[in-house]
């Protein structure tokens, strides 16, 4: 047997390998990069878990119909250790969709993108892209109610692309409604046309990375004025900093921790399955994944001839401005307060989106016989009634009350306030007998019971 | 290392080295580009043959009462076709049937019917349709689409899917 180091004396010979890792390893990066900057290398590790436990899932999993959700519920609770691979696969999506995130939010505030990085970050948005198809695709293929019906949402809202929208959708679903060629499509575009997609642009955004050099620090005070100076301060900071091999410490320690967090994810939540897909439900209530939930939310406030805003513009949008984002913010400033619109409009951006998931997380729940609410708690027993009724004749889907519900007709969240029980009934009965404009529609077919219940818990509405 | 300047005689054939490699790929991957997207694109066009489907005897339907019925196909439908139940909203209007489309007409959620408001519900962003299918509330860009039907020897079919507008007229 050859010791490592008459290996090494081989490879050197041949291929120069040990020499060309050593100045991979040992090439300075600029300083004060940090734990900041980790979150790249963190995904591209959580992307390889997501390739090999995928491999995995591949030697069981059935891409049709008939079999799909068979065939996973076979994985998750009767293969060895088939849980634990469903599960790191499942959450580990949801790591990866996370690290991008927080990678593109770090190289946007420190002005990375910026000369001559315009590339590496035009190449880091389509591995974003390809990333959120790879989380659109992989979710149809349990084929459970869940995966069907996100998947229905999903392909229905290219029919809103203006002029080939039926085209499109009936392109990517194989078919008029999701179906056996959905799955197919879906199946191959995951397993095979994404990944061969994604390796080269990861390979083309590493040699960027290493060839130009991680970006330095931004400084508030001291800004080049050209980009020979920018180049000269760059030396310095490499001068001062630390070895690669130093920074990949860090890296190894995050995706230690990564590890650990999705075994125990998968351990102890494991990989949801619900009910097998079954298109002729009409009791399920369709919910995308979270990272999906804020475009699905942005749904409610483009009505009618609006809907393309939220299904095509508004996402189009996003993309084409990040990535035109290095012609768009030209200014030698990197930091984030000498860019003060740039960084307002991404922490607009953050807030609105994590308002519209948190909204998300709360949509009102259609009616349905027997859903009680926990704020029942304290109510006479008339109320209780009026309460059940609200919920039975779908007030909730016009009607907001302390955050629940929706936007179509007012807040009654304080209606006890301002009207009468004997208005109400009335007001509930025929709308256009006390304001003939009024857009609600007659609740007739309610009983003068259950107006008057509705009233009633109406009424404790203060 | 490559000379930057080539000598005299040789520029013309290096264009032609160059033009030669890639005229080559152009062709190779316009020969495989054409049969791949038709591959792709194409079978998503057909219309699949349409089926009609038995929904059930009339007398089964009360009138005005709005029923939830797994549609029955007439005859066996090939693969890949011959996945997934069909269910339809049907109601008896007295002198012809209405089906509607389960699908909401804003992005295809799954509609219920509720007897007390007398309105399909959608789950997923506030769309409200009448016992018409017209819309009362949220943002549906049109009415619930319908299944053709027919009544023949006291039981009731449904056909193809067509659109309506905001008056119920048949549209597209």
């Amino acid at each position: 047997m050859p010791g490592p180091g008459r290996i090494a004396a081989y490879l050197e010979e041949r291929l120069e390998l040990p020499t060309i890792w050593a100045r991979f390893t040992d090439r300075p990066l600029p300083k004060g990069v940090g734990w900041l900057h980790t979150f790249g290398s963190a995904t591209l590790f959580l992307l390889l878990v997501q390739a090999i436990t995928g491999v995995f899932l591949a030697f069981y999993y059935v891409p049709s119909p008939e079999h799909a959700y068979e065939s996973v519920r076979l994985i998750t609770s009767e293969l060895a250790f088939g849980r634990i691979v469903r599960g790191v696969h499942g959450w580990g999506a949801s790591l990866v969709v996370v690290f991008i995130g927080l990678h593109l939010l770090r190289t946007l505030f420190m002005g990375s993108f910026k000369y001559p990085r315009e590339l590496t970050w035009v190449v880091g948005v389509l591995l974003l892209l390809v990333v959120v198809l790879f989380a659109f695709t992989g979710y149809l293929l349990p084929w459970d109610q869940r995966a069907y019906w996100a998947t229905v949402v999903g392909t229905h809202i290219a029919d809103y692309a203006p002029g080939i929208g039926s085209f499109l959708m009936e392109v990517l679903r194989g078919q008029p409604e999701v179906g056996t060629r959905t799955l197919g499509r879906f199946y191959a575009s995951h397993v095979l046309f994404l990944p061969a997609a994604i390796f080269p642009l990861v390979a083309v955004h590493l040699f960027m990375v290493v060839k130009q050099g991680i970006a330095p620090l931004p400084d508030r005070r001291a800004v080049p004025r050209t980009r020979e100076e920018e180049r000269e301060r760059y030396r310095r900071a490499k001068a001062e900093g630390r070895p690669f091999y130093e920074s990949l410490a860090k890296d190894a320690l995050l995706a230690l921790a990564l590890t650990v967090l999705l075994v125990a994810l998968a351990t102890f939540l494991g990989a949801p399955l619900g009910d097998e897909a079954d298109p002729a439900a009409t009791t399920y209530v369709p919910r995308p994944e979270w990272y999906f939930l804020f475009l699905y939310e942005l749904l409610w406030w483009f009505p009618g001839r609006w809907i393309p805003v939220a299904t095509f513009w508004i996402p189009l949008g996003l993309v084409l401005v990040l990535l035109s984002l290095p012609w768009l913010d030209r200014s030698v400033h990197r930091h984030p307060l000498r860019r003060p619109v740039v960084t307002s409009a991404t922490i607009a951006f953050l807030t609105v989106t994590g308002f519209l998931t948190y909204k998300g997380t709360r949509a009102p729940l259609p009616p349905a016989p027997g859903r009680v609410r926990p704020e029942a708690a304290g109510l006479s027993p008339l109320a209780l009634e009026g309460l059940e009724v609200y919920a039975r004749a779908g007030c909730s889907a016009c009607h907001t009350i302390d955050g629940q519900g929706g936007s179509a007709g007012p807040d009654l969240s304080r209606v006890g306030q301002s009207r009468s029980e004997e208005w109400l009934v009335r007001y509930t009965r025929d709308p256009r007998s006390t304001n003939p404009s009024a857009e609600m529609p007659p609740f007739s077919e309610l009983t003068d019971e259950e107006l008057r219940a509705l009233a009633a818990y109406l009424g404790t509405r203060r | 290392m490559e000379p930057t300047v080539a000598p005299p005689g040789r520029a013309s054939r290096r264009e032609f080295f160059k033009w030669w490699v890639n005229g080559t790929i152009a062709v190779i991957a316009t020969t495989l580009a054409v049969p791949l997207a038709g591959f792709y694109l194409l079978p998503a066009l057909r219309r699949p043959r349409t089926v009609w489907n038995e929904i059930g005897p009339v007398e089964e339907f009360p009138e005005g009462e709005m029923r939830l019925v797994a549609l029955k196909p007439l005859e066996r439908r090939r693969w890949p076709e011959s996945w997934g139940r069909e269910a339809a909203w049907v109601v008896n209007r007295g002198n012809r049937f209405v089906a509607f489309n389960t699908h909401c007409t804003h992005v295809g959620c799954p509609v219920q019917w509720s007897p007390q408001a007398r309105s399909f519900f959608s789950p997923c962003h506030g769309g409200v349709f009448d016992a018409d299918g017209r819309v009362l509330a949220g943002p549906p860009p049109r009415p619930l689409d319908r299944y053709e039907t027919r009544v023949e020897k006291g039981v009731v079919y449904a056909g193809p899917v067509y659109r309506v507008n905001e008056r119920l007229e048949r549209a597209g």
